[in-house]
């Protein structure tokens, strides 16, 4: 009996049309009311978000129009989809405008680090809130292509910056959540997108591993032509085929987002170029100008000569490197 | 068998199936590959009534639902249908003939599928009370081919990563029926393949190829399409008869520029049967042999100068004649310096004096002993 049950039970849940069940939110500021109220009570606002003014009170007060909706974690017991909690996509819209335009690219705001940190924080929300309502459609695609050229840009930017103020696995994570969800949408779209090939190229560049250039190899011809995809293609051809002199030439005809992204793999890149320079180039009495191998690392001769002494390569007192297969 | 009533029907599974035993037979009652679905007499909506007087539990409930699945499905319900057979499926004591049908339904099913088919899977692996003659062990290896099956299609190819490590350490591992052991070692082939563990890929297609039924050509054709590119990777180039035997002539302008050193002739082959390498998923692989290509071509130059101090120009030549774009003289260091580091040229280049020197001996050591 307890089967049977169960058999129909399931039957009931399919037949229930999902549009009933996803909530839509009706909160029409950046920041519900509500949580508006408790975190001002709880000391809990970020300092981009009081009131200005009231920065020095024993109770700082919030700003309306500058607070955003942080992330929180769901949590049992929770109700995260109360609709007065949740905003409907044209405020999420204008949410991720003010986080853009009035924080990440502000001139005032210093350091960036705690840009990044509050930016990153409600974008968080954001996405957060695009899941709930299950989102869908052009909103949706320009949120996320917003959110993953703030990531991927942020990437590089931070990327000396210490393990406490930018992690750089979980940013990687948001970023491949956000690129994996834009890429969907650009293929059950049903009309095509000005911006895909601009957004898959920055996915091959980014990601540079086999599994990227085979989804771009399922994409359709025209698209595959477009200049900034077979760029992409041929930098990750050349490092498929392990030549980082033609990888490191042809980054310089990237553009600065693009660059971004492509910049985590560099150093891998210049380090095995040293590898295989230290093997092919192995001899006792031959010599390779310092001047040419930071050409083609594309960089000047002192952070060569750094990443030389970092992998073991000597460069000797004429400015020549010393390659030795055993040094590296 | 095609018409009759469904009183008949219920016998045939009570008397001739579940009192005899017959299991073979059993599935066959409630599997869908066989004629009776078609029987308009047994498209009932509600049988469950005349399935509970003939049947005891849990067999009435098993086959009322998989009569309510033949009405769904000649009603074109085919979601509905689904449903039902999975229900089939899911009770703990059925075959595992049984799940056949999961997977025949549209795309947006088949992860479902695979988790019906993957709770079927947890049920035979934990099977630790019954006898080896009858545990439900035996289904282990049949059910991950095809959950292998849906997991390459969806393109979820780290979830057959604990199917593996289950049948491996598995003590029935070597016992399993040669057609099963077959496809699980070309699906596991096929993964190391992907995962660019080519040694390993070589031994499991190889194994799949050679213990392949003789007259199942077409799964053999199959498991030389992802053997080929492998065997290539690793130095053994195929004839033009075998190609042919197994209509796989897509290859053999691929295995002709690649042991000419005919880099021109490889990228042609390569974007002429574009789609279908890519349709079979080893373009990318088959990119790999450039670098064998190289190793080729440049050996030709050294073969045609007679010297052991190759000038760098001449590389640069070769390159150019092959149509490589943009290419100069540093990227012919660095195309070098890589088939020095791999092991594929003994030797060194010469910076100052702008010269490949390769060794006296075996400059270009042949690729099957490399590792």
């Amino acid at each position: 009996q307890s089967w049977r049950d169960r058999g129909y039970k399931q039957e009931g849940t399919l037949e229930t049309p999902v549009e009933e069940s996803v909530p839509k939110g009706t909160c029409q500021t950046m920041c519900p009311a509500i949580e508006m109220r408790q975190r001002q009570s709880q000391h809990r606002l970020h300092r981009y978000e009081i009131l200005t003014g009231t920065e020095k009170d024993r109770q700082p007060r919030a700003d309306p129009l500058r607070m955003v909706k942080e992330y929180a974690r769901p949590a049992a017991g929770k109700d995260s989809t109360n609709p007065s909690e949740l905003r409907p996509p044209d405020v999420l819209q204008k949410t991720v405008h003010y986080l853009i335009d009035e924080i990440a690219t502000s001139q005032n705001l210093h350091p960036w680090t705690e840009v990044y940190g509050f930016v990153f924080d409600r974008l968080r929300a954001v996405k957060q809130d695009m899941i709930i309502q299950r989102l869908s459609g052009p909103c949706c695609v320009t949120i996320l292509e917003q959110t993953v050229c703030f990531l991927v840009y942020a990437s590089y930017r931070l990327c000396g910056e210490p393990l406490r103020l930018y992690d750089p696995k979980l940013n990687d994570m948001h970023v491949q959540e956000n690129l994996r969800w834009l890429l969907d949408c650009y293929v059950s779209g049903s009309a095509p997108n000005d911006h895909q090939e601009e957004y898959e190229a920055l996915n091959l560049l980014y990601n540079l591993c086999t599994k990227a250039l085979q989804r771009v190899m399922q994409l359709p011809e025209g698209l595959r032509c477009t200049p900034d995809i077979s760029l992409a293609l041929s930098i990750s051809h050349a490092y498929l085929e392990r030549n980082p002199v033609r990888l490191l030439r042809l980054a310089k005809k990237l553009s600065f987002l693009q660059m971004c992204a492509l910049h985590r793999h560099l150093t891998a890149c210049r380090r095995d170029l040293l590898l295989i320079y230290s093997h092919g180039f192995s001899s006792r009495n031959c010599r390779f100008p310092l001047e040419k191998l930071s050409h083609l690392l594309d960089l000047d001769t002192c952070y060569t000569t750094q990443y030389c002494q970092l992998y073991g390569v000597e460069i000797n007192l004429e400015n020549t490197v010393i390659f030795t297969k055993n040094a590296f | 068998m095609a018409h009759i009533t469904i009183n008949q029907y219920l016998q045939q599974v009570l008397y001739e199936a579940i009192d005899n035993r017959d299991g073979a037979f059993c599935a066959q009652l409630l599997s869908f590959k066989h004629p009776h679905v078609a029987n308009p007499r047994l498209q009932l909506q509600s049988p469950e009534e005349k399935c509970q007087q003939v049947l005891e539990p849990p067999y009435d409930e098993m086959v009322a639902a998989h009569l309510r699945c033949c009405f769904a499905v000649a009603n074109h319900d085919f979601v509905e249908a689904y449903k039902f057979q999975t229900l089939v499926v899911q009770y703990p004591s059925a075959e595992q003939q049984l799940q056949r049908k999961g997977k025949g339904q549209p795309g947006e099913m088949l992860e479902k599928a695979a988790e019906q088919l993957m709770s079927c899977f947890r049920v035979c692996a934990s099977d630790n009370r019954a006898g080896i003659d009858d545990s439900k062990k035996w289904g282990m290896m049949f059910l991950s081919n095809q959950l292998f099956k849906i997991y390459f299609k969806i393109n979820k190819l780290p979830l057959c990563k604990p199917l593996i490590r289950a049948i491996d350490s598995s003590n029935l591992r070597t016992e399993f029926s040669p057609a099963q052991t077959v496809t699980y070692k070309y699906y596991v082939g096929r993964k190391a393949m992907f995962d660019s563990d080519f040694k390993p890929a070589e031994e499991y297609l190889s194994y799949s190829f050679d213990h392949c039924h003789r007259s199942s050509q077409k799964n053999k054709r199959m498991i030389l399409i992802y053997l080929l590119p492998v065997k290539m990777l690793l130095g053994h180039m195929p004839t033009l008869q075998l190609l042919r035997k197994y209509d796989l002539m897509q290859f053999s302008d691929v295995t002709k520029g690649v042991r000419e050193g005919n880099l021109l002739l490889l990228n042609e082959a390569l974007s002429k049967h574009e789609t279908f390498f890519i349709r079979c998923g080893i373009f990318l692989i088959l990119e790999k042999l450039k670098i064998i290509t190289y190793r080729n071509l440049f050996k030709k130059v050294y073969l045609l100068l007679q010297t052991h101090q190759l000038p760098l120009e001449a590389f640069l030549i070769a390159l150019r004649m092959m149509k490589v774009e943009g290419v100069d003289l540093d990227e012919v260091q660095c195309i070098l310096a890589n088939l020095i580091y791999m092991g594929h040229i003994k030797g060194y280049i010469s910076h100052q004096h702008q010269k490949l020197v390769v060794s006296k001996q075996n400059p270009f050591p042949a690729l099957s002993t490399l590792t």
